[in-house]
């Protein structure tokens, strides 16, 4: 029966053995719960492993797996106290190698990540990568990402998170309006090429989302950023729902909705002929919707409701107009 | 543990993969696959010593693939009396490849941004990657400094064919695909030998030899259609580094050749947005780091620039450098009204058919479908 192909739980798993080993032998008597710190794994994994490792070893000259040819912790310890202390080892007493594709895959994450203030010293980096490169076992899988634009912004958020003030810009929201912002900045994410910044807006007196790109003005203050962020949770997702979003009906081919990902359709679709699927949408206001649905060109039409319709229409619409008054040579 | 082989006790997939691991750096001279299979837990306990171990040879198999794609140097050493002879095949695991290089270490910094790098890949092969790579790194027993500010950097290759083409890179192999090229109206099967799968103004990019042109194209992986399988018996020698830098470069220099002068409505979305990206703010941007670099100052440490302002001018005319004239249109027929191309004339054309086509898909009933 366990002649299947192993699932990807068993390399994780692997790994951990052969890192742990390393590590135990360099801390003395260490607790359960200090490793599992240390590894960000949960006590009882860190157990688990140990009770493998105790009973595990090499067939020996008896191929027999006697005592010595056996890992040995000090049991005791391990029983009654937590407490991990290698007293055997066998064969192994150093970290593993990476794999070429692990390699790549923290040598593409540090050039994407070549935009923040942190990475500022390039030489720095670029040693770094040269240290995975020479700890791989293989030429790393040629995996390479362009570093963005090192943006200015990112430093000044930094600083002022950093001296623990406010941060104050001028935001276009996606409604069109101009708003000046004080901003307590709490957390810089993307995806792929956007940036945000996560943090308590003075103005709405809530948390709040802003698109790096969105801002102009942007400055830190000497105003302190407030005490209520000690513990103030963020939700897990960039954009939340709200009661008051709509739903819009919007139809496409199937193989186009995991570019909506981010907008997270309805999981529920109905087949709408040939490729094409119908599903819904929570949108806040149509400005969003128009502008996503015309960068979309040929791939999603909204059904219904009627105002939505007419929202995209008459953005395409007043666009397509610039280019037919009597200059244009298209 | 002694046991005996008529109970067969369950033993773990991964509890296998390690005894194996460990009696293969154990060796100096290397196992049979006999020795293996009669010795080492978790084979011995199925082994027939006298009958058919076929199934058993077959988990062997997959098991040293497994090992190996952990980056574990698992080798073959044929007797030197009798190559060939597959039966006298020994496998072994050097200590020395196997083991991280004594001069490979990290500081706490460094660590912190390693983690933050393995952070970065949220989705796919590339997340579990990352994720026994920095378990790896927890090896070592270093403990990372904090950043100052939370970060959550998050990169996605959603692109079904990305898998499979980062493996296939991985393995030397020829690979083939429908592509879609824009303009043309049927997809064409290209095939193609992988030297670099790279991520170049948020998309993604194959850079490799068609082997029917004999000679380097960049594909975008978006514009890939259905699966991506390997042509068997097609192989090649994978480059070694710079490939991945040389397909950037490639890319860089099309993104500079290429300009868009746009016209956009001052105080508009595209006007903040787009002015951002204008032809000549990277390149101020990349001197910028250069000469961070030249103070030699550490990673975050010396910058607080309590009164630094960013102005931003919104100007009607924005120029911008692209790599992808349909992936631009399509951006920039988002914006609506609020831009207007105008040069070059492809461009124009591009956009003012998407706005049109938009318009048209969503005048009059429903039943209308997209243009």
């Amino acid at each position: 029966m366990t002649a299947r192909p192993p699932a990807l739980g068993a390399s994780d798993k692997l790994t951990f053995l052969l890192s742990l080993i390393p590590y135990l032998m360099d801390h003395d008597s260490v607790t359960v719960a200090e490793v599992a710190g240390h590894f960000g794994v949960p006590a009882e994994r860190v157990r688990e492993a140990v009770r493998l490792i105790a009973v595990s070893g090499i067939p020996g000259e008896t191929h027999q797996y006697l005592d010595g040819d056996l890992f040995d912790i000090h049991w005791d310890e391990f029983e009654e106290h937590d407490r991990i202390t290698l007293t055997h080892l066998v064969a192994i007493d150093d970290s593993p190698r990476f794999s070429a594709r692990e390699a790549a895959a923290l040598i593409a994450g540090l050039q994407y990540l070549s935009s923040l203030p942190e990475n500022a010293d390039r030489d720095a980096v670029a040693s770094l990568m040269a240290k995975l490169s020479r700890g791989a076992s293989g030429t790393p899988t040629q995996l390479a990402v362009s570093s963005p634009d090192s943006d200015a912004a990112m430093s000044v958020i930094q600083s002022a998170g950093r001296s623990s003030v406010q941060v104050a810009f001028d935001y276009l929201n996606a409604r069109g309006e101009h708003e000046h912002r004080f901003v307590d900045p709490l957390r810089l994410e993307s995806v792929d090429n956007d940036w945000y910044l996560r943090g308590w807006c003075h103005l709405r007196q809530a948390p709040r989302t802003f698109r790096l790109d969105r801002m102009s003005e942007l400055r830190t203050t000497t105003e302190p950023v407030g005490s209520h962020d000690a513990g103030l949770v963020l939700p897990d997702t960039l954009f939340q729902a709200s009661d008051d979003d709509l739903s819009v009906v919007i139809e496409l081919p199937a193989s186009a909705l995991v570019l909506l990902a981010d907008y997270a359709p309805a999981r529920a679709t109905t087949p709408a002929g040939g490729d094409r699927v119908r599903t819904t949408l929570r949108v806040a206001h149509y400005h969003g919707l128009k502008r996503l649905v015309a960068g979309l060109a040929g791939l999603v039409t909204v059904v219904e409701p009627a105002e939505a319709r007419q929202a995209v229409a008459d953005w395409a619409a007043a666009g397509a107009a610039r280019y037919d008054d009597p200059s244009g040579e298209a | 543990m002694p046991t005996t082989a008529d109970q067969t006790p369950r033993i773990t997939v991964e509890e296998r993969l390690f005894s194996l691991v460990l009696a293969l750096i154990a060796t100096e001279i290397g196992l049979t696959k006999a020795d293996i299979l009669s010795t080492v837990q978790g084979y011995r306990q199925r082994y027939l010593s006298d009958g058919d171990n076929a199934n058993l040879e077959r988990q062997f198999e997959r098991d040293k693939d497994d090992i190996r794609e952990l980056g574990i140097p698992l080798e073959t050493v044929e007797p030197p009396d009798d190559p060939g002879n597959n039966h006298l095949l020994r496998y072994r695991i050097p200590k020395g490849l196997y083991n991280l290089p004594a001069d490979v270490s990290f500081s706490p910094d460094e660590l912190m941004l390693l983690k933050l790098a393995a952070t970065v890949w949220r989705e796919g092969s590339l997340s579990a990657e990352s994720r026994r790579a920095l378990t790896k790194l927890n090896s070592l027993g270093v403990d990372s400094s904090d950043p100052v500010l939370g970060y959550a950097p998050h990169l996605r290759a959603r692109d079904a064919s990305f898998t499979p083409l980062s493996r296939a890179l991985d393995h030397g192999q020829v690979v083939a695909f429908l592509y879609l090229k824009p303009g043309e109206s049927s997809p064409r099967r290209r095939r193609v030998a992988p030297r670099a799968v790279v991520l170049h103004g948020g998309r993604w990019h194959l850079y490799g030899t068609d082997q029917d042109a004999q000679a380097t194209r960049t594909y975008l992986l978006s514009r890939i259609v259905g699966p991506v399988v390997t042509v068997p018996g097609e192989t090649f020698v994978p480059d070694g580094e710079g490939k991945g830098r040389q397909a950037l470069d490639e890319l860089d220099a099309l993104w500079g050749a290429n300009v868009a002068e746009l016209e956009v409505e001052p105080g508009s979305d595209a006007a903040v947005r787009l002015s951002k990206r204008e032809a000549g703010k990277r390149e101020a941007g990349k001197q910028d780091a250069g000469k961070r670099d030249a103070a030699g100052t550490a990673a975050g440490t010396t910058m607080t620039p309590n009164t630094v302002t960013l102005r931003t001018v919104t100007p009607h005319t924005v120029t911008l450098h692209y790599t992808d004239i349909d992936i631009l249109a399509d951006e920039l027929a988002g914006y609506g009204p609020e831009v207007l191309v105008r040069s070059p004339l492809a461009l124009r054309q591009a956009v003012r058919t998407r706005l049109v086509g938009v318009r048209d898909a969503h005048t009059g009933s429903t039943q209308g479908s997209a243009a």
